[in-house]
């Protein structure tokens, strides 16, 4: 593999990477605002000027500038080395760059980081993306200096809304165009644009139109500034008071990867992130993905229930155990759910299949919905893989309906709550069996039907295990801890199993896994294709 | 009327023999702080003496280990609290080792005038609870009435009496107010001429020494070897100062002495406070010269120094450098390092540990009566329970300090 020198450190790259993108997969990040591992590269920022060590032989490109001589008072020529844009320049082999160690390119940081803070508004404390902002990074690792400009600094457009998700303030903006690039090249809607020129350039939407579509979140995502924010995290919460878990995204069958932001102050989930990985090309997430997190709070089922009513768990145990009392085994369906982890159905199959001795198994989720060519799956559930590798003989939702029609299923067991459609019919069949016990974390037609329902954690709340529509097993780590009297659903379906005389072969999270093979260590990010075909220099 | 123990036998009673269990403290006037002594006694002689220090327990380090690097220095204020800003200085120090900072020339003059008036505070305290828990309650007057002149200076420098939180990461929270140096002169005089006096009634005072005489005492070796550091040491004749052995600051710059004492006795550890409280002067009249009127106290550096206030509110680079240091506190380059001082009871002893973060990793920190303050069941074992009070005062325990 061709290799080149970066500070004194061996850099290897594949042929055609940027010098950047070649430092980048090595875990090096040299400064940048402009550059995107996931966009295309127009090194317009100027923070990653690097260094470039000429061949032997060959003469370094020299400028001629004007330096102030403080103790004469006046400005002399001398010269410096023409420093490059990493994003830019094609590593080339055996070739040597200097970033940190040059003191020609600590200087043209410390310039341009000065540039780019010259108009800026004083508004750390009301923006958004204060502590994670690039500006504030930037200005402390290499800048560290006041400004020296005198004058009142360039005024535009604040807070101007480009569409129902997000807001723009043209002041913080420092022009990387990573926005209009994201929007060009991965959503394919080249509705954003720059007018204007130089200090008073802003980034505008095209003139009738919105910024809309599945994409818009990404635009505040790529942002490094407070340019863009959107209205859904704006003035909710601080970013330094935030955690975050690893989490995979529920909102269909892609499966990202993604940061579940949360406060553990008040147990509250405030937002999605892309998780990024340096192995993986897999940068973006959609508009529908990222307000998933919602669901960790929205229509949740937090009590038991019997016949409706809030209950305690003994009770609605103990009625459970009175509904299932002597009934043929061939009559109880078992329904597992596309939407809940390898860990939750794995148990009640166990249930299904060791104590209850029933194979009449179904499953259910969501019904299919809008899909497109960069992220968004059809399947809007996210484990619907994983249910047909334990389950391979399961039914549909609409055979059980039938089946409960037909009088072929009189009991049943549900996990989750979700089915494709929303029919009263569906929910008064549901109610017309004998038994019906709901495992869930969100309403749904299963928990308005169910005799019985047990407050299962939503994924936020509970370590699981999600096979996306690639077949790839990736882990959700615990975010917040669960929420009323939710308990995980494997453990619910042990509780259950317990009530109904049959003394489950799992007692905590680590046996189901070992019995599922998977291991105790989060899932490594196992290399797949690039979620989009978009990938810059 | 006859008196009625008429029938007794004028002889000696044979009384049992069986040991008598006492508490002092946690609660006791004569204990420093909140300490326990489980005495074991028969008659009047300590059989044993069992010294429980976890009557103050705040998880010391722990908390330090919560908060920024800067959020330390509060904490710090708590460790002596009769000496606090030898404390700030201490851990200062600590850290800026670990940036590698060059602190400006009037801020260390400045910090060692601070120390050394706390220093003399941290010694009149002790030698007037000593004097007084003896009985001598007039010199103790006196004592704390020259420890108020310098509580007095210290707060109109620092603003506060006790709890300075004065010193920061490369430098202090403010420059020398206009008039330091002639209220530090100022203040020396009346407090040594009070010291004088106190001295007259305490030392040529036979109450006095024969309760301190040869009471409490340890020799050099067995000092060395249980980890005494300070005055305590130097009373057996162990000429070991920080301040000489091991100069920070200006130390090697200005001329002093080092007092050491013979016997290491309750006396000698007397003598040697009041030696150090006049060689403490001498260092702040040297000082003041030394230290400039003019220039910086902070070192200008954006990673660790917070930027002028009225900046913040207008220019948008001094908002970003509030908010860094604020809000994920001055980033310490990732290391390890142990850095010590002289305190008023010896060497105070900071080992940190960065991993690189606004956050210390770890927080060890030496306090110097720890080790001091253990000792104490081996100094009063075999004495008389009169014995403790004198011996206790000397070693100059600090609860805050022994927090462990």
């Amino acid at each position: 593999m061709p290799s080149f020198k970066l500070d004194g450190k061996e850099i290897p790259f594949l042929p055609g990477d940027s010098i950047i993108r070649a430092a980048y997969r090595q875990g090096v990040d040299i400064p940048h605002y402009c550059w995107h591992p996931g966009l295309s590269a127009p090194a317009n920022c100027r923070m990653c000027l690097v260094e470039i060590v000429p061949p032997p032989g060959q003469r370094p490109m020299m400028l001629d500038i004007l330096e102030w001589d403080a103790e004469k008072r006046e400005y002399r020529t001398v010269q410096k080395p023409k420093l490059q844009p990493a994003c830019q320049m094609p590593a080339v082999d055996g070739q040597e760059v200097r970033a940190d160690t040059s003191e020609y390119v600590e200087d043209a940081r410390r310039a341009v980081q000065e540039s780019l803070l010259l108009n800026h508004p004083v508004d750390c404390p009301i923006c958004d993306q204060s502590g994670e902002c690039k500006l504030q990074d930037y200005w402390l690792a290499y800048q560290g200096t006041a400004k020296r400009m005198r004058d009142e600094p360039v005024h535009k457009v604040k807070a101007a809304s480009f569409g129902d998700t997000i807001v723009y303030d043209g002041e913080r903006c420092v022009m990387c165009t990573r926005c209009v690039r994201f929007m060009d090249e991965v959503a394919h809607d080249p509705v954003l644009g720059m007018r204007g020129r130089g200090n008073l350039n802003e980034i505008f939407v095209a003139p009738g139109r919105k910024l809309a579509g599945h994409y818009t979140f990404m635009t505040e995502h790529v942002c490094p500034v407070g340019a863009l924010t959107t209205k859904d995290f704006r003035f909710k919460a601080r970013v330094w008071f935030l955690r975050s878990a690893d989490s995979v995204c529920q909102g269909c069958a892609t499966g990202c990867r993604a940061h579940l932001d949360f406060d553990a102050r008040n147990n509250t989930v405030y937002r999605y992130r892309p998780r990024e990985s340096r192995a993986l090309d897999a940068f973006w997430m959609c508009d529908e993905g990222m307000l998933t997190y919602k669901r960790a709070h929205a229509e949740r089922l937090l009590d038991a229930r019997l016949g409706g009513r809030v209950a305690g768990a003994a009770a609605a145990l103990e009625a459970a155990r009175k509904l299932f009392e002597g009934v043929a085994k061939d009559s109880v369906a078992v329904v597992l759910s596309a939407q809940h982890s390898l860990e939750d159905n794995w148990a009640l199959l166990e249930l299904a299949r060791k104590s209850l001795g029933t194979t009449s198994l179904y499953f259910s989720g969501d019904a299919d919905g809008y899909e497109d060519a960069v992220l968004i799956h059809k399947d809007k559930n996210s484990n619907t893989l994983g249910v047909h590798g334990l389950a391979p003989d399961a039914k549909p939702y609409d055979q059980l309906i039938l089946d409960a029609v037909a009088g072929r299923v009189t009991h049943a067991i549900a996990l989750g709550s979700a089915a494709p459609r929303r029919s009263a019919d569906d929910v008064d069949t549901l109610k017309g069996l004998r038994a019906l016990v709901t495992i869930a974390c969100h309403e749904g037609p299963f928990a308005e039907a169910a005799h019985v329902v047990l407050p299962a954690t939503s994924w936020a709340e509970a370590s699981g295990t999600y096979v996306n529509a690639r077949g790839v097993k990736q882990r959700a780590e615990q975010a917040i801890l669960p929420l009323g009297s939710a308990r995980p659903a494997w453990e619910q379906v042990a509780a259950l199993g317990r009530a109904l005389g049959h003394e489950p072969s799992w007692t905590t999270l680590a046996d189901v896994r070992a019995k599922l093979g998977l291991g105790q260590a989060p899932a490594a990010p196992q290399v797949e294709a690039a979620q989009t075909g978009t990938t810059g220099a | 009327m006859e008196p009625i123990d008429r029938e007794v036998e004028e002889r000696e009673l044979l009384l049992p023999s069986e040991p008598v269990h006492l508490n002092m403290g946690p609660s006791h006037p004569a204990m420093h702080g909140t300490v326990r002594i489980v005495l074991e006694l028969s008659g009047e002689t300590v059989q044993r003496a069992d010294v429980q220090i976890g009557y103050l327990h705040r998880g010391f380090e722990k908390m330090c280990e919560r908060g920024t690097w800067a959020q330390v220095f509060p904490y710090c204020d708590r460790l002596n609290y009769v000496s606090p800003i030898l404390n700030n200085v201490g851990y200062a120090l600590a850290v800026e080792k670990l940036c590698d900072l060059q602190i400006p020339e009037r801020c260390q003059w400045y910090r060692m005038i601070l120390g050394e008036l706390g220093r003399i505070s941290d010694h009149l305290t002790c030698l007037a609870a000593m004097g007084m828990e003896l009985g001598a309650f007039t010199p103790f007057l006196w004592f704390m009435k020259a420890r108020e002149m310098i509580y007095d200076l210290l707060e109109e420098e620092t603003g506060a009496r006790v709890t300075h939180s004065y010193c920061r990461i490369g430098g202090m929270a403010r420059p020398p107010t206009p008039h330091f140096k002639e209220m530090c002169t100022g203040v020396l005089s009346p407090v040594l001429a009070l010291l004088t006096d106190g001295e007259k009634m305490l030392v040529g005072n036979r109450i006095f020494l024969d309760r301190v005489e040869h009471v409490g005492e340890i020799s050099q070796a067995d000092a060395i070897s249980l980890s005494w550091t300070g005055p305590c040491l130097r009373s057996t004749g162990v000429a070991y100062d920080v301040r000489k052995a091991h100069p920070y600051l200006r130390y090697d710059e200005v001329e002093f002495d080092v007092p050491v004492g013979k016997n290491g006795d309750c006396l000698d550890r007397f003598l040697v406070r009041l030696a150090e409280i006049r060689q403490s002067v001498r260092v702040i009249e040297q000082a003041a010269l030394r230290m400039p009127d003019a220039g910086p106290v902070n070192v200008e550096d954006p990673r660790v120094m917070l930027p002028d206030k009225g900046d913040v509110y207008t220019t948008i680079e001094a908002t970003i450098r509030h908010f860094k240091l604020i809000m994920e506190g001055a980033k310490v380059p990732a290391g390890e390092v142990y850095s010590y001082t002289e305190a008023g009871n010896g060497e105070l002893g900071f080992y940190l540990v960065s991993d690189g973060t606004g956050q210390p990793y770890r927080v060890r920190i030496r306090p110097p009566c720890f080790p001091i303050t253990g000792t104490l069941s081996k100094l009063v074992t075999g004495r008389m329970l009169s014995d403790i009070i004198p011996t206790f005062g000397s070693l100059n325990m600090i609860g805050g300090e022994c927090d462990h």
